[in-house]
């Protein structure tokens, strides 16, 4: 993306939110902002009616755990189909208190993604419809994408560490 | 080349008394022939050992030979449950309930790595191996098999379908091995 | 030979109980000799292995036995016209006319019904 067109979605976001934005780079050319957490959805809302950016499709949304920082990042990722920019927006969230407003409310697409979020990261979304897991067993007790959890399964005996690399 | 008429075998008949016009054996040995060559399976097929039952289906390998022409999908209807793919720990209940729900006498054929062992997916998400649910008659390793291993298992059954006793689903064996898994 | 119509009719008869004989049998002889395992599991409701949900008897929109029905009425009437084409000959006008009024009766009824929209499909 352009210098030219960042400013103009750095611009669009400062008219009614001044100071919400952390950082803005262009990381492996894609243009992610870094914004607080609080006023995301409104941020995301007026991304979506401004007439300079309208993105309006919600490309993914997922979760992503610095364990070091002890944080959980939530990462939305937008497109403008029209002028074909894609736009990639951060939220940090603490990964001891990860709760942060739901975005159904803009983009129905998000109920799925949020609750795919939840289930495997154990983001708490507030408002959200039906806030369950998705993909996992119900009754999971862990959040198995957050790193401090094994990948592989615990239950098995039989395994030899010599096959394993171990 | 010569002629190998005499190499193949088109079957092989059961010992019995022989006649002109009958032929006379016991009662299990045509009920087990019988069975084997009509083996209706349930294709469990979930992922890529799916793709290469479809293949063993097609006309160049040709499951249909065997006798399993008719597939079925609904466990009422099916001798041999086939399953061919990634089972999920979420799917586990799900084929637990087709198994149970599918009359005696029923086999179970292992397709592949995932359905035997897990496969390489050693994660928290995948079943490590479908006989911790239910009971497994044949495993076909492999990924995915090829149409002729596949053809191997379904053989290998076939030879456990014949030679079956007639009330072995009955037996205080087969409850126990039931219970094992917690089946009634 | 007997004359009599209805000695005519032991050969067909016999069938009769024959195939019916042979159905009640084998239905007899698999239901109390074959082998059984009955679970609860298995006599559950078959819902592609997950929870059946519901009750399967629901009230359903009354178009279909209304289809059923008239068929049922027309596929009669047409049963009456085969007897009648085979003896047309014999029959001559006086069948002829007699049939005619039957069909009309029957065509005004399907005119009502056309009138009444009962075989009209969308709601």
């Amino acid at each position: 993306m352009e210098a030219a067109a960042q400013e103009k979605i750095i611009s669009v976001i400062n008219e009614k939110f001044e100071g919400e934005i952390i950082e803005a780079t262009m990381l492996t050319d894609f243009f992610t902002i870094i914004v607080k957490k609080e006023q995301i959805v409104d941020i995301i809302s007026h991304l979506y009616h401004h007439p300079d950016t309208k993105f309006q499709f919600l490309t993914t949304l997922c979760g992503i755990h610095f364990p070091e920082q002890n944080q959980i990042v939530v990462m939305y990722q937008l497109h403008n189909m029209v002028t074909n920019q894609r736009l990639r927006l951060k939220i940090f969230l603490s990964a001891d208190n990860a709760v942060t407003k739901t975005l159904t409310t803009v983009f129905a697409a998000a109920n799925w993604m949020e609750r795919e979020t939840y289930d495997f990261y154990g983001v708490i979304f507030e408002g959200h419809p039906n806030l369950k897991r998705i993909l996992n067993v119900d009754e999971m007790i862990i959040f198995p994408m957050r790193k401090e959890y094994p990948l592989e399964d615990q239950t098995r005996e039989d395994k030899n560490d010599l096959m394993f690399g171990r | 080349m010569e002629a190998t008429a005499d190499k193949i075998i088109v079957g092989e008949k059961p010992e019995g008394i022989e006649g002109t016009g009958f032929f006379a054996t016991r009662l299990d040995k045509v009920v087990g022939l019988a069975r084997k060559n009509s083996i209706w399976p349930l294709p469990f097929a979930t992922s890529c050992c799916g793709i290469e039952f479809m293949a063993t289906m097609g006309a160049h390998y040709d499951l249909a030979r065997f006798g399993s022409e008719r597939l079925s999908f609904s466990p009422r209807q099916a001798d041999l449950l086939m399953v061919m793919g990634t089972i999920a720990k979420k799917m586990g209940p799900v084929l637990r309930q087709v198994y149970e729900q599918m009359a005696e006498p029923r086999w179970v054929l292992s397709v592949g790595a995932c359905a035997s062992s897990g496969g390489i997916f050693d994660t928290y998400s995948v079943l490590q191996g479908i006989d911790r649910i239910i009971p497994v008659d044949v495993y076909v390793p492999g990924c995915p098999p090829r149409p002729e291993q596949i053809i191997d298992g379904v053989m290998k059954i076939q030879y456990l379908v014949e030679t079956e006793s007639l009330r072995r689903r009955d037996s205080a064996e087969y409850k126990a091995m039931l219970n094992k898994y917690g089946i009634e | 030979m007997e004359s009599s119509g209805l000695a005519l009719y032991i050969p067909v008869g016999l069938m009769f109980i024959v195939a019916l004989g042979f159905v009640v049998v084998t239905m007899l002889a698999t239901h109390l000799l074959g082998p059984k395992r009955k679970t609860i599991v298995k006599l559950d409701a078959f819902e592609c292995g997950i929870e059946g949900k519901g009750n399967a008897r629901l009230p359903f929109n009354i178009k279909y036995f209304l289809v059923a029905i008239l068929f049922v009425l027309f596929d009669v009437e047409v049963i009456f016209m085969y007897p009648w084409a085979v003896n047309f000959k014999e029959l001559g006008m006086v069948g002829f006319v007699e049939m005619a009024l039957f069909m009309g009766f029957l065509l005004v009824g399907f005119f009502y019904l056309l009138k009444k929209g009962a075989l009209k499909w969308e709601e």
